[in-house]
């Protein structure tokens, strides 16, 4: 993300200098007059290319003095916001390739950093200032070098330097600063395992470049997954079918997608399709991929959990006078949907984990930042910061999980939060439509495993029967 | 679709060698003459029976013949309660006659109207609305509060309004002495307070007959007595007929208005309870009373 802006960026700068080269040939150009070379800064950012504001780095400006020209002193103008304070220069004079005799007295102010000459520098010499430790402004931006300097004639306007694109410093850049200024994070890092796996610069760099990806990740397996569920849900119920087709196509879907890679599913959505002119954006066809594979996995865990529901439950309802599809509705598949919660879980937490492989066909996701990443910085702390993401979303799920089963298992021996006895009055009978109502929804059933227990359990009856 | 307790309607390929239903005008003063020295029931002048069991055969994969040839007949709030040894198939005829088992052969008429035969599902479910049916391990709806156990089958199958649902659950919960468990699930009520619920589950749809498979068999001695209170209430007060597999033997006697005695399939003999206990006719009665003690 910042990456790509950063390139756009240095584009539209690199337009620019084209712009005002084209501008500077048309315009009739003065009887003489100091060029300026270049104007560079050298990056300051760890592990990057770029210039961050308002973080010390080196500025090297060189200008060339021209026919006929005499120049005493050189003044540095930067835009408000930079600072020049506490700068060490170098300053270089050439003559062809050897140096000149000539020295420079540099007085730095905020703004400005003055360079006088001990004699003034003729024509054809090259004058070089390396100046240490300038602060761009931290809001970033396109920096223009500006300045005066002085020639026989007096004080002429310096030539514009071509823009030197810098980044804003953020909180993130400045503790990136604040880090490679530690001593103590230069000896974790001295340590080949530490410095390799856990440094702390790119474990930062990494947390903010990899969030995309992150992101990416989530969003894929969130909107997979009720579609998987679905999916599975009908899967589910045509395997019990007792039309032999319905159950046999069913048998088929799920048993060759539980029976294939999903590495080899994507391959053949991802390349497959292409072929037959199906173009699907990428992140789309993520979506499609996760959830057709979970859906198998899932089907069989519906089926499952469905066949789990004793027959008496079908029986009860039948005595009822329920209809088949009565039934399920209202209670076979509350009954599952609560049984199977754990199970469904974990197969969350597991296509989670398997969004990480649609990096192999492209999809910009928490693996493909950290394999780039990696590859920039030559470092393996990218992939443990990708992990930590990972365990970011597993381990409270993982945790979940085992609350549920417990308080599952709990309430199944009887145990759990119970309801206030209701004073045995017979104004109940005449019913109160306020109160909660009995009637199972599935967003109840949902969420039953998860809700509190706020209900009171002082006061409480035993299960010993009211003879 | 797949549905275990619907099974598929209809005979097997088992030939049906029974005489066809009699004319239901016919088969009542038949059935009268035969039951009146049998039960405690008050016949009311060309009353006709509820429930017309004619050679009612069943055998389970063709081969198990768990019903040989049943005939019973039960009256508008008459109690049948019906005893027999393990596996004399008391529980299949049970089953039979809301249809939760297919008969293989043989008739059933529940108000005069035969339910043997192939009927469309529609005509079933209705068919169980006015039976029902209370079983030995409960079967309460886990998932719901007693309160929503009574309701589910009112809101769903008779189409009532939530409200109109909650009073009636509520009146019945009252009735089975549970109204201060209505919140509860089932898991956090004991066996004999959740078969109560059961009972008012069942009772809420206002059914013509109940059937009741050995309702108090899975619970503790003592919680046995809430549960038959509450059948003995039904009984004498609501004026409900049913028919009840038990081995509660008092029960029987004081509750039930004609005992039945099943083994082998059969009915080998029924009567008045005091008759039947007293002065059993049959001799495997009278072993099978003698065993129970
Ligand atoms: N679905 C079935 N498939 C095969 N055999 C069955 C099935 N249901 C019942 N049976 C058999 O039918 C016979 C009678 O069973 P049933 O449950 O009707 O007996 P019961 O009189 O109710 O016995 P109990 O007092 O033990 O409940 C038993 O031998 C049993 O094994
Ligand atoms: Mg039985």
């Amino acid at each position: 993300m910042g990456q790509t802006s950063r390139h756009g960026r240095g584009r539209f700068a690199v337009a620019l200098c084209a712009l005002a080269c084209a501008l500077t040939l048309l315009a009739p150009t003065a009887a003489f007059g100091l060029t300026t070379n270049k104007a560079t800064a050298r990056p300051n950012e760890d592990g990057g290319s770029s210039v961050i504001g308002g973080l010390p780095t080196r500025l090297t400006w060189e200008g060339t003095v021209d026919e006929g020209e005499e120049v005493s002193s050189v003044t540095l103008v930067l835009p408000e916001g930079s600072s020049f304070d506490g700068t060490t220069t170098k300053v270089t004079v050439l003559e062809g390739l050897s140096r000149a005799q000539l020295e420079g007295e540099v007085k730095p102010a905020t703004q400005s950093l003055v360079v006088v000459f001990s004699k003034p520098a003729t024509a054809g010499l090259l004058l070089r200032l390396e100046v240490e430790g300038v602060l761009f402004p931290s809001e970033g931006g396109d920096v223009v070098v500006r300045g005066t300097y002085v020639n026989q004639n007096g004080e002429q306007d310096l030539a514009e330097s071509k823009p030197i694109a810098t980044i804003a410093n953020t909180p993130l850049q400045a503790l990136l600063a604040s880090l490679d200024a530690n001593p103590v994070v230069e000896a974790w890092n001295s340590s080949p395992f530490l410095g390799m796996f856990f440094k702390p610069q790119l474990l930062v760099t990494a947390f903010a470049t990899l969030i995309p990806g992150w992101l990416l990740c989530l969003l894929i397996v969130c909107i997979a997954y009720p579609f998987a569920i679905i999916l599975g849900l009908i899967f589910a119920l045509m395997k019990i079918s007792r039309n032999r087709l319905i159950r046999a196509i069913a048998i088929i879907y799920v048993n060759v997608l539980r029976g294939t890679p999903l590495f080899l599913q994507i391959y053949i959505m991802f390349f497959g399709l292409p072929m037959m002119n199906i173009n699907i954006d990428n992140n789309v066809l993520g979506v499609i991929v996760i959830a057709i594979n979970a859906s198998a996995y899932l089907a069989e865990i519906f089926r499952a959990g469905i066949e789990s529901i004793p027959p008496g439950q079908y029986e009860a309802a039948s005595s009822l006078g329920m209809g088949h599809m009565m039934t399920m509705v209202n209670i076979i598949l509350p009954q599952t949907i609560r049984r199977v919660i754990p199970t469904v879980t974990s197969d969350f937490i597991t296509s989670y984990k398997d969004t990480s492989l649609l990096s192999s066909v492209g999809v910009m996701e928490l693996m493909m930042f950290a394999k780039n990443l990696t590859s920039v910085s030559g470092n393996m702390t990218p992939y443990v910061a990708a992990a930590i993401f990972y365990l970011i979303v597993t381990l409270p799920l993982i945790k979940g999980v085992t609350i549920i089963e417990k308080r599952m298992a709990r309430s199944e021996r009887g145990g759990g939060p119970r309801p206030k006895v209701k004073a045995k009055t017979a104004e109940g009978v005449t019913g109160d439509p306020a109160e909660k109502g009995a009637e199972p929804s599935l967003v109840e059933a949902l969420s039953a495993p998860f809700r509190p227990a706020t209900t009171d359990i002082a006061g409480m009856g035993g299960v010993a029967d009211v003879q | 679709m797949f549905n275990k307790a619907n099974g598929s309607r209809g005979f097997g390929t088992e030939a049906r060698h029974v005489p066809p239903a009699l004319d239901a005008t016919e088969a009542a003063l038949q059935a009268h003459e035969r039951d009146k020295t049998l039960t405690k029931h008050h016949f009311e002048p060309e009353e006709h029976p509820c429930v017309r069991i004619e050679h009612l055969m069943k055998t389970f994969d063709g081969e198990t013949r768990v019903l040989t040839d049943v005939n019973l007949t039960v009256w508008p709030g008459e109690v049948v309660c019906v005893l027999g040894p393990s596996g004399s198939g008391k529980s299949t005829m049970l089953r039979c006659i809301n249809l939760l088992e297919t008969p293989t052969a043989g008739h059933i008429l529940i108000e005069d109207h035969e339910i043997t035969g192939p009927l469309p599902i529609k005509e079933v479910n209705k068919l169980r609305q006015n039976l029902g049916m209370v079983f030995q391990s409960f079967n309460l709806f886990p998932h719901l509060t007693a309160k929503g156990n009574v309701m589910i089958g009112q809101t769903k199958v008779l189409k009532k309004s939530k409200e109109e649902a909650e009073v009636e659950a509520l009146k019945q919960l009252e009735a089975v002495g549970l109204l201060d468990r209505a919140d509860f699930k089932p898991a956090q009520l004991s066996g004999g307070q959740q078969q109560r619920v059961a009972i008012a589950r069942a009772v809420a749809m206002h059914p013509d007959i109940l059937l009741f498979d050995e309702p108090t068999s899975a619970l503790d001695p003592e919680l046995v007595r809430g549960v038959l209170d509450v059948m003995r209430d039904l009984a004498e007060n609501g004026g409900m007929t049913m028919i009840v597999v038990t081995h509660e033997m008092g029960f029987a006697r004081e509750v039930a208005d004609r005992v039945v005695f099943m083994e082998g399939g059969v009915v080998v003999e029924q009567g008045k309870p005091d008759d039947v206990f007293d002065h059993p006719q049959n001799e495997r009665t009278a072993q099978f009373l003698g065993s129970i003690g």
